[in-house]
């Protein structure tokens, strides 16, 4: 038995390019490696954090933004217990794809899962939508928001913490979709946790 | 002694002293003499001694005398010696010098002959020669050269780069000539001069451009489908086809290579990839092509909706072609380790280069998109598959469900790992694993009501039913199913784990894998939880029954006359019951049986502890209550130890008189003391007082 009491799926999707990777590399390895090339099919990557005092291990599933990776990144919405839907705040096309994201979460996720809007580069200077328009967006169908720059690591830790925190206030409400099998006992009683809404200002 | 001692000892003045002294001195005399004569026999002993010493003198002045002569030689000799080591060194520097000179005359001649004869060589169509003569110049040392020059000789080097440039352009031509002409064995001798004269890169270009082009027509006769017939690969024989002539061009250029004059060490691990790279995009070309024909022709036709079956045939193809597409990389891949002339360190930079090669190629794209065209197909086969199997065993009442369902899921996981991508087999564990929990949940629904008598346990008195309950056999199949389902999900994620480790190349890709294999582990809980919620519900559809044969079991009036039969009855119906489950749920019988008999017996606890007793109803309740424990010594393990405590109530309540009780009781009774005193309370003909004072 490995020494974790919570193990979350964490789902990465967002059109190419948009700093998915970064965002995972800059969470779970401190880096930032530039000239990095597009992700093939999906990646993966694990990392355990501590949230009141139990471990917490987080399953990144990091998807490729292409197209044609599509078919093999929809298998992995179904058992994901977060979704992060990246675009880059310094290309408007990055912006417009997410209503088609949202379709596709809305056809292949559990309609519990927990969806957070990010809005990746914030270190460019070039910014082309402004923070109101994501946060509007991300008010409009039920999603946290966060601004985040994997470059100078900025909100990375903070985004992927609180979604931990989230996700176990969930798990402790037992609001968590039953199929996970792998969560550890869970305690009915909930206990406040943090500011787990913090995301959304 | 001396005289005044002897003078001092002896009285003198008498004779007697006299006498006595005299002889003192006399035997002292006598000693003296012996003494005396003693070391005058060895005086000469010691005159022969002191002879041979100082004879011995004399000749260790000669010797040492000699040594010092020996010593002075020694002395010459090593200062010849140095004088001789000091010359050899000279000579051995005037002969490295000389061997330089000859080697700069060699030089300065061969430059001559050099410069003379590639011309002449070029002529006369003799490129070897030719070549020769450029490798020969090239391999010459650049001192050498710059000798000649200072010895005021016409600079060889612009003389012999021109030669080289015209040979080259020579070279050059007769390669396009012979390449027109398609002349191999030319093309090969010629091929092989190109390092000679110091232009590998340019000879596998050349060579690698002439190849390309043969494998355009060969690649455009094998891309070529020339009958679409749906039952067979066509396109993947094709893109077989393609890729083999591919491979076979790539290993004809690495032959080449390794058998052209060894190149410069440090280009060697460049020369392959280079080659790779100029041959690679015509493979890539026909490898699109064949494949975005098979796409157009494999696609999923939405109006035929009614039987996933017609896609499988599809399915199969794109596998195979994705299968074939990945054996073609590990071909490349191998080409590198295959190369036995190189180093370590280039040999990983030789596997990087092809490496990026291929991350890089048009047909790594297009294997990308068959395996999305493939994993399109699969995820609709799997699901209309599904829903066809869960459409027929609703309709029918046929209990395959679980046994179509891994069928199907087995099918697809296993094609999915012969596309050999772990992403593939990763998608389609994960849709495998979501349609295995819908059926599972599917399961779960039905299950959830099961009909009125599920199985045959008719109350005390009732006769067993003539006819079955007609829902009660499809019922108890699919409780059966559940519990096969959970154990199958289980083992399909070990099989694929198992089946797809070779394709893992990476330990990341290996982890990546267990964890979608893992993903089998919510249905494998799907179906559990649809078991749990079955054997529940079957027990509480046996529980109104076994509350009835509780109260019969603890009943206090003994009016049967037929005991023995009584006493059997309840076993008897267990036994019927036992068999039934076991025929039926094979897997769960023992469970099920286990939870009825542990609520009946709690039950007829419960009831006994409120009822009262008579003798002779204890002794009838004590006979039933040993048929009923012996019966679930052999019949229900788990009901064992509940039915020895019911068996041991009973047995206090059947004692003659209360001071028996405590050794009614059997050693180990699961009793306790106050339990006991419960029981024998039940009693009506003993007295509370005396209970209290039993010892137990």
């Amino acid at each position: 038995m490995e020494d974790y009491k919570f193990l979350f799926k964490v789902v990465l999707v967002g059109n190419a390019g948009v700093g998915k990777t970064c965002l995972v590399r800059r969470f779970t390895q401190g880096l930032f490696p530039p000239g990095q090339g597009a992700t093939i099919g999906v990646d993966f990557m694990i990392k355990t954090v501590e949230v009141d005092g139990e471990k917490v291990k987080l399953q990144i599933w990091d998807t490729a933004g292409q197209e044609r990776f599509r078919s093999i990144t929809q298998s992995y919405y179904r058992s994901a217990h977060a979704l992060i839907l990246v675009y880059d705040i310094s290309c408007q096309p990055t912006f417009d794809c997410l209503p088609d994201w949202l379709r596709e979460i809305e056809e292949y996720a559990n309609n519990k899962v927990l969806r957070i809007l990010v809005g990746n580069k914030t270190d460019r200077e070039d910014r082309e939508i402004p923070r109101h328009i994501g946060e509007d967006f991300a008010q409009r169908h039920g999603m946290y928001f966060l601004e985040t720059s994997a470059k100078e690591a900025e909100n990375v830790e903070r985004l992927f913490m609180e979604i931990a925190v989230e996700l176990m206030e969930q798990a402790k409400c037992k609001e968590l979709p039953k199929y996970d099998g792998s969560l550890g006992p869970i305690n009915g009683k909930t206990s406040s946790v943090g500011d787990g809404s913090c995301c959304l200002r | 002694m001396s005289l005044t001692l002897l003078l001092e000892k002896y009285d003198v003045s008498t004779e007697d002293g006299l006498q006595k002294a005299l002889s003192e001195i006399e035997k002292e005399e006598c000693e003296v003499n012996e003494s005396l004569s003693n070391a005058l026999s060895r005086a000469c002993t010691l005159e022969g001694r002191l002879r041979t010493a100082s004879q011995a003198y004399c000749k260790l002045g000669e010797v040492r005398n000699d040594a010092q002569v020996a010593a002075d030689m020694v002395e010459k000799t090593a200062l010849l010696a140095r004088d001789v080591s000091a010359k050899v060194r000279q000579l051995d520097l005037a002969r490295s010098r000389v061997a330089e000179c000859q080697r700069r005359v060699h030089d300065l001649i061969d430059l001559r002959v050099c410069s003379a004869g590639v011309d002449a060589a070029i002529r006369a169509h003799d490129y070897e020669t030719a070549a020769g003569h450029v490798a020969r110049f090239l391999s010459m040392e650049p001192g050498s050269v710059a000798a000649a020059r200072a010895r005021g000789a016409p600079d060889p080097r612009r003389d012999m780069d021109a030669a080289a440039n015209t040979l080259r352009d020579h070279l050059v031509r007769k390669f396009e000539e012979a390449s027109k002409k398609e002349d191999e064995a030319a093309i090969e001798r010629l091929f092989k001069l190109f390092p000679q004269i110091g232009r590998a890169e340019e000879g596998v270009d050349l060579l690698s451009k002439y190849l390309a082009s043969q494998l355009e027509v060969s690649i455009r006769r094998a891309a070529t489908v020339s009958e679409l017939r749906g039952d067979a690969a066509v396109f993947a024989d094709s893109l077989t086809r393609v890729l083999e002539c591919g491979a076979a061009a790539v290993e004809r250029a690495r032959r080449l290579l390794a058998s052209a004059a060894a190149p410069p060490a440090q280009s060697a691990h460049v020369l392959l990839p280079r080659a790779v790279a100029v041959i690679q995009p015509t493979i890539c070309a026909g490898v699109r092509r064949v494949c975005q024909e098979m796409m157009a022709a494999r696609k999923l036709v939405l109006t035929d909706k009614a039987d996933p079956l017609s896609v499988e045939h599809a399915l199969g193809e794109l596998a195979l072609a994705h299968s074939r597409l990945q054996l073609y990389f590990g071909f490349l891949r191998r080409r590198a380790e295959v190369e036995s002339n190189m180093d370590e360190a280039a040999k990983s930079a030789c596997s990087e280069a092809i490496e990026n090669l291929i991350l890089g190629c048009d047909a790594t794209r297009t294997a990308q998109d068959v395996l999305s065209h493939y994993l399109t197909l699969e995820r609709y086969y799997l699901e209309e598959s599904v829903n066809k199997a869960l459409k027929l065993s609703a309709a029918a009442g046929s209990c395959s469900l679980v046994d179509d369902v891994f069928f199907i899921a087995r099918k697809v996981i296993r094609r999915s790992i012969s596309t050999g991508s772990v992403d593939g087999a990763c998608a389609v564990l994960n849709e495998a694993g979501a349609a295995l929990e819908r059926c599972g949940a599917a399961l779960r629904r039905r299950l959830a009501a099961p009909p009125p008598e599920p199985l045959p346990f008719p109350p005390p008195g009732a006769r067993p039913p003539a006819a079955r309950e007609p829902g009660a056999a499809p019922y108890l199949q699919l409780v059966g199913e559940a519990a096969a389902g959970a154990e199958w999900a289980e083992r399909l994620a070990g099989e694929a784990c198992r089946d797809a480790e070779a394709l893992c190349r990476s330990e990341r890709a290996r982890a990546k894998l267990r964890s979608c294999a893992a993903g089998l582990g919510a249905a494998a809980a799907a179906f559990r939880a649809a078991h749990e919620l079955a054997l529940g519900a079957l027990r509480a559809a046996l529980a109104p029954s076994a509350h009835q044969w509780a109260d019969a079991l603890v009943d206090p009036d003994p009016d049967s006359e037929e005991l023995d039969e009584e006493a059997n009855a309840l076993p008897a119906a267990l036994e019927a019951l036992a068999e039934e489950a076991r025929a039926a749920v094979p897997h769960s019988a023992d469970a099920l049986l286990g939870g009825v008999l542990a609520e009946l017996l709690a039950r007829a606890e419960r009831t006994m502890l409120r009822s009262a007793y008579s003798r002779a109803g204890g002794l009838a309740l004590e006979r039933r209550a040993r048929r009923l424990a012996a019966w679930a010594g052999g019949g229900a393990p788990a009901a064992r130890e509940r039915a020895g405590a019911l068996c041991a109530a009973a047995a206090l309540l059947a004692v003659e008189r209360l001071a028996h009780a405590p050794d009614a009781l059997p050693p180990r009774a699961p009793l306790s003391p106050a339990a006991a005193r419960d029981v024998l309370a039940r009693r009506t003909d003993f007295k509370l007082e005396d209970i209290k004072r039993l010892k137990l």
